[in-house]
């Protein structure tokens, strides 16, 4: 399914060039004459990227931007405006903004720069998933052979024997240094990986396989 | 004996403020050569730095470095200094008066100033945008895109068939129409440069925004939106030796007729 884009600006002709020019690169797009107009689309249809022009009549872009981001999350923004400045790129993109771009804009440029932040938000959504995921398992994972540890503690705690203890505290280590590895490694791989949801999968398998 | 003055053409522009402010501004254009006429020198005010043909000169400019000024930036000087301080999205009356009819919508002043600065930019005799000077003669305020890209293509075939008429190489594929628009919105590129230098707000930029989003999407109406007029020229396209044969209802048999989108085009159009 292709990706939906939703245009708004309140003129008529850069609405259509846009919609005429993402059509033609494989987008499905639709469009909003202004931010009140887009919010109520949003409420009714889920778009994967806004396009949102800054300047508008109503509602500004920025104050568009700010519910967009508030009400559908999931939904990324790019900003465009006619008359560049500074401090306005800088409040769209801490408003939640991914990308600003100068108009008049070049067709190129906005469809590398809209695959871009789609393949982006896709590696993003996956690895979330991911962490999800094997957060949850490792955890687990965990939970197991520190009950053991505990057990181990308890039964050293109440022994009289000294070789007995020492065996049981000797285990006991041995299980916690396997533990403190095993976190480690999983925080390396969390960190090579972070843009590669499948080769962070394909490490904490590994990682779970070795036993603790 | 002393020469005659050309015949012109007025274009009279009168924007009418929400708050009562006026600006006026009349385009006259010799009738045979289409080129703007500019008032004497001693009437212009001293040229600003911005129309200097070095500053921030479009990179397909064939002007040689001989040209002190840009002549698309001196002929939009006098609008561009007079909305340098406006919001594009303001509304107001604008009338166009032109010497057949007269033109009233109350509408942004960005679609008002897109009109004036597009007949400006094409009567200046910047020889990339010379190609659209014929369209100046025919200038249709406040037009809607479907409108611009028809007349402009309207103009070009009108031109490939005065080219055949001549024994030359006529274009009916409209291929060098695309390769011309991708020329001038380089001049559009160039241009805005110069706008955001002469301005405090948006409304001159995206004005000629406005402009650049028609050079941008004629190649796509060309491929894909002709196929949407395509039903409206039945008349001829059911012709079979010199027969016509319309349907009935202008349509082909068994299709059904589109509702009317909001603009007027049918609902299943794309655009």
């Amino acid at each position: 399914m292709n990706e939906k884009i939703l245009v708004v600006d309140d003129e008529e002709s850069l609405r259509l060039s846009m919609k005429f020019k993402l059509k033609a690169a494989g987008f499905d797009v639709d469009v909003a004459e202004d931010g009140e107009v887009a919010l109520e689309k949003l409420k009714n249809e889920s778009y994967d990227v806004v396009l949102l022009d800054i300047n508008m009549p109503r509602m500004s872009g920025i104050e568009a931007l700010g519910l967009i981001r508030q009400r559908h999350p999931q939904t990324e923004a790019i900003m465009l405006t006619g008359f560049a400045d500074f401090s306005t790129a800088i409040e769209c993109l801490k408003t939640g903004a991914r990308d600003y771009l100068v108009k008049p804009i070049d067709t190129t440029e906005l469809v590398t720069r809209l695959r871009s932040l789609l393949r982006s938000r896709s590696s993003e959504k996956a690895l979330h998933e991911v962490q999800q995921h094997y957060t949850a398992v490792f955890l687990h994972d965990m939970l197991e052979p520190l009950k053991k540890v505990q057990q181990v503690l308890d039964q050293a705690a109440g022994s009289t024997d000294t070789k007995e203890r020492n065996k049981l505290l000797s285990d006991a280590r041995t299980a916690t240094g396997t533990m403190t590895r095993k976190i480690q490694d999983l925080l390396d791989a969390s960190k090579a990986s972070q843009e590669n949801p499948e080769e962070l999968a394909a490490r904490i398998r590994t990682i779970r396989g070795n036993g603790v | 004996m002393s020469a005659q003055p050309p015949k012109t053409i007025q274009y009279v522009y009168h924007f009418r403020y929400n708050d009562g402010r006026e600006k006026k501004f009349t385009v006259e254009l010799d009738e045979q050569t289409l080129a703007v006429i500019r008032p004497d020198q001693a009437d212009q005010p001293e040229l600003p730095e911005w129309t200097r043909l070095k500053f921030s000169q479009c990179e397909n400019c064939p002007l040689s470095d001989e040209v002190s000024h840009c002549p698309v930036a001196v002929n939009l000087a006098r609008v561009v200094n007079a909305f340098r301080a406006d919001v594009s999205y303001e509304t107001s009356d604008i009338t166009v008066e032109t010497p057949q009819r007269t033109y009233v919508k109350n509408t942004t002043l960005q679609k008002g100033l897109s009109s004036i600065i597009g007949v400006y930019m094409v009567t200046s005799d910047c020889p990339i945008l010379d190609k659209l000077r014929p369209m100046s003669r025919f200038h249709l305020p406040f037009a809607t895109p479907v409108e611009t890209f028809f007349r402009s293509i309207s103009s070009y075939l009108t031109a490939q068939f005065l080219l055949m008429r001549q024994q030359k190489e006529p274009d009916w594929s409209l291929k060098k129409l695309i390769e011309i628009y991708k020329a001038i919105n380089i001049v559009n590129r160039g241009m805005s440069q110069r706008l955001v230098k002469a301005s405090q707000k948006d409304a001159n930029v995206n004005a000629l925004v406005i402009l650049h989003s028609f050079g941008d999407g004629i190649g796509y109406f060309i491929e894909s939106g002709l196929d949407e007029i395509e039903p409206m020229f039945a008349v001829y396209l059911n012709e079979s030796n010199g027969e016509i044969r319309p349907s009935p209802s202008g349509l082909d048999a068994g299709e059904k007729p589109h509702a009317p989108a909001e603009d007027g085009r049918p609902e299943s159009a794309s655009t």
